[in-house]
């Protein structure tokens, strides 16, 4: 007897300290622990934290503006450049580009002609000067004085990398000689912004409209769900057409760009508001309910302090979810036209241009920024699935 | 039967109610846009060198009864559409709507629902196989494939399928006529040239379609693949298709019938993009052209409402179809 507590004791201390810091985790804890085992979802959270990251830092590492500012008139529809590190001359350590010289003379029919030299090299520099831009600055300027927000930020003139002389063009230029490589950054924080703002929106709506349907229940409910199910039959994107029409041309890129963001969240809300109501039918005849209700709490307060932290798990995961849709849609929009326009990038208006038959037969990069959009997408999707299989509490035992 | 018969008749109501709702929705986001029929056609006429005065603005507001108050228009237009069918002129164009989209939204409604069934009748058997094999490599490809059906909307796959067809074959595969059969009555050979092209929007929205039905019924086969019943089943020596179709497919089915409504939705959410892109005529690009280039309101009205209620009659329709094959729902429905 005494030989095995002896025996017992460290390991069952080892194995009680795993025990209790599983029943003492937070949900959120046990959410992370659950999440680390998905190896895809882990690769597809890097994959999004770097694609963030990209969109947050887009002016730092963009070289040009990629407005029309930017544009570099002597590189127009221009393929992409990648630096290299060696040539026929041999090789440097610092990566370099070939020179190009723009020629015309009577071989060329006297048109303009852009020629690459290879004798030449112009290397790539790291934390050059250029363009001035503002990190971490917020602007608005809506119809209205009232809602005009700016935060200043901070003002920047370096940048990640940069050519001594003439362009570098990672991703080949546009027909105005606008860098791709730039805007793509660029269009990377506009969908993200419009993606937050419309799922924000979203969220707002289905938890009022949700809420109240499923806490109240009874003929409240019916009349909510009645209505949420006209909305929810009504195709949104044909309908967000119609609405979108409706902008005048004469408003403000920022003005359109939240129109675009608050409909798309108009839109978004009924999935997300019937899964509250769900939630909150079954909860709510709960003891812990019963006993905050008898406690005199009033109906407001039990949502929010009893009712709502039962499932903020569930809520995040949803909202990762639909993410990636609120982009798709805002992408959508902008490509036909009805959504966003230049001077805000964003892949649909990268794509406005790429249908007709000389993009597509010579123009190919055009299509670049596409691998971005796509490869966000999918790893939206994967981190989404990954919180949802970890906020499950029951996924462990299948 | 008598209960069925009530049954079906709340249903029908219901359909009718959510038609009337959305139709008040739709409506009145159309009355909320600025400027209404009248002016909008009076400016017109104005760039064309006519002079406009207040007073022709009011005559032509009379004439076309936009004096008469909100609610007593909305009814007229909705009593119009229920009971004649008749969606009244378009404010533009000036031509009867019924007239301008012909068989175009039946033609779109068409290719809607054959990208929807072939969906289906990949995502069906793909599905269940998948549920019910336990092979890593299988499952983890279908899942790629459905993911990427899912990142990659269908108008990028057109784009891509585009560039794609445009560097190998030097056509970019757009249009839904050959240009001698576009205005041509329908005759064999205007069907056959109209299937030779209409493959390809089908299959652009049949696409996504297919990756959201497959995910749908996978997870609901392998939810039902784990329960005792299906144990049981096998352990009274029914084994294979029979075991399969007889019990899991059977629960399956109830929520996929379900949720085919939801599934038309997307698809419609999908068709005006695709079809800028493949630049089809169809009621996808007309409702872009009636909205976008002339603010055309009874046009998109009248497309938005005819959308809405293929969704609303597809519902109908499920409910009833779900209540005859799933003995649960009809028991509820009829009772004991």
């Amino acid at each position: 007897m005494v030989d095995q507590t002896a025996m017992g004791a460290p390991i069952k201390s080892a194995d009680q300290k795993s025990k209790e810091a599983y029943f003492t985790a937070s949900q959120m804890q046990l959410v992370w622990a659950r999440f680390k085992k998905n190896k895809a979802a882990m690769i597809a959270g890097t994959v999004l934290i770097g694609i963030i990251l990209m969109g947050f830092f887009a002016p730092f590492l963009s070289p040009y503006d990629p407005t029309i500012a930017g544009r570099d008139k002597e590189y127009q529809n221009g393929a992409p450049q990648i630096p290299m590190f060696c040539d026929h001359n041999g090789c440097s350590a610092r990566p370099f580009l070939h020179t190009l010289e723009r020629t015309r003379s009577i071989k060329t029919n006297f048109r303009w002609v852009t020629e690459i030299n290879t004798e030449q090299r112009r290397y790539v520099e790291l934390f050059p000067t250029g363009w001035e831009y503002r990190l971490f600055s917020f602007e608005l300027n809506l119809p209205g004085e009232a809602l005009d927000i700016a935060i200043p930020g901070f003002r920047m003139t370096t940048h990640l990398f940069g050519v001594d002389k003439g362009g570098i063009h990672l991703f080949g230029t546009d027909h105005a000689g606008k860098d791709i490589f730039s805007r793509t950054l660029h269009a990377i924080y506009t969908s993200l912004a419009v993606g937050t703002i419309g799922v924000f929106i979203s969220f707002v709506l289905a938890l009022v409209i949700g809420g109240a349907s499923g806490y109240f229940g009874g003929w409240v409910d019916g009349v909510l769900q009645m209505f949420t199910d006209a909305i929810r039959t009504v195709p949104a994107i044909p309908l967000f057409m119609a609405l979108a029409a409706f902008v005048p041309d004469e408003w403000s890129s920022e003005a359109r760009f939240f129109f675009i963001s608050i409909i798309l969240g108009f839109i978004g809300w009924p999935t997300l508001a019937r899964r509250v109501r769900t939630h909150l039918l079954t909860e709510r005849n709960q003891e812990y309910v019963l006993a905050a209700k008898m406690c005199g709490a009033s109906p407001t307060h039990v949502i929010r302090r009893h009712l709502l932290p039962s499932f903020t798990s569930y809520i995040i995961v949803d909202l990762v979810i639909s993410f990636p849709y609120m982009v798709l849609s805002e992408t959508a929009l902008s490509f036909i036209g009805l959504g966003l326009k230049e001077p805000v990038n964003s892949l649909g208006v990268l794509l406005q241009s790429v249908t007709s038959a000389d993009v597509l037969l010579n123009y190919q990069w055009y299509f670049i920024p596409v691998i971005f959009f796509v490869g966000m997408v999918l790893a939206f999707v994967f981190v989404g699935d990954g919180l949802r299989d970890a906020a499950d509490p029951y996924s462990d035992h299948k | 039967m008598l209960r069925f018969i009530q049954f079906a008749c709340t249903r029908a109501a219901m359909a009718v109610f959510t038609l009337l709702l959305v139709s008040f929705i739709v409506f009145t986001l159309m009355e909320m846009v600025p400027g209404n029929c009248a002016e909008r056609y009076l400016a017109f006429k104005n760039t064309q060198g006519e002079q406009i005065s207040i007073e022709n603005i009011r005559a032509e507001e009379q004439r076309l009864g936009l004096d008469k108050p909100y609610i007593q228009r909305w009814a007229g237009w909705v009593g119009n559409v229920f009971l004649r069918g008749d969606f009244g002129d378009s404010c533009i164009l000036r031509v009867n709507i019924n007239q301008l989209l012909g068989d175009k939204i039946w033609i779109s409604l068409g290719i809607c629902f054959t990208a929807l069934l072939v969906a289906y009748l990949i995502a069906l058997p793909v599905g269940i196989i998948s549920a019910t094999v336990s092979s890593p490599g299988l499952n983890n490809s279908l899942r790629l494939v459905s993911y990427l059906g899912l990142a990659l909307p269908n108008f990028l796959l057109a784009l891509m399928i585009m560039l794609f067809s445009t560097m190998v074959f030097g056509d970019t595969l757009t249009g839904m006529f050959s240009k001698e059969f576009r205005d041509a009555p329908w005759s064999y050979d205007r069907v056959i040239d109209f299937l030779s092209h209409a493959w390809l929007p089908i299959f652009i929205l049949g696409w996504s379609a297919t990756a959201f039905a497959l995910q749908t019924v996978r997870a609901l086969m392998s939810d039902e693949y784990g329960k005792l019943y299906v144990t049981a089943a096998r352990a009274r020596g029914v084994t294979g298709g029979k075991l399969l179709w007889r019990y899991p497919a059977r629960h399956a089915l109830g929520p996929i019938i379900n949720s085919l409504g939801f599934d038309l939705n997307r698809v419609f959410n999908e068709l005006p993009i695709v079809a800028v892109i493949l630049t089809l005529s169809e009621a996808g690009s007309l409702l872009l052209e009636g909205l976008a280039r002339s603010n055309d309101q009874q046009l998109a009205g009248a497309i938005i409402f005819m959308l809405t209620a293929a969704i609303v009659s597809l519902n109908f329709m499920t409910d009833i179809l779900l209540s005859l094959i799933d003995p649960r729902v009809r028991k509820s429905v009829m009772g004991g």
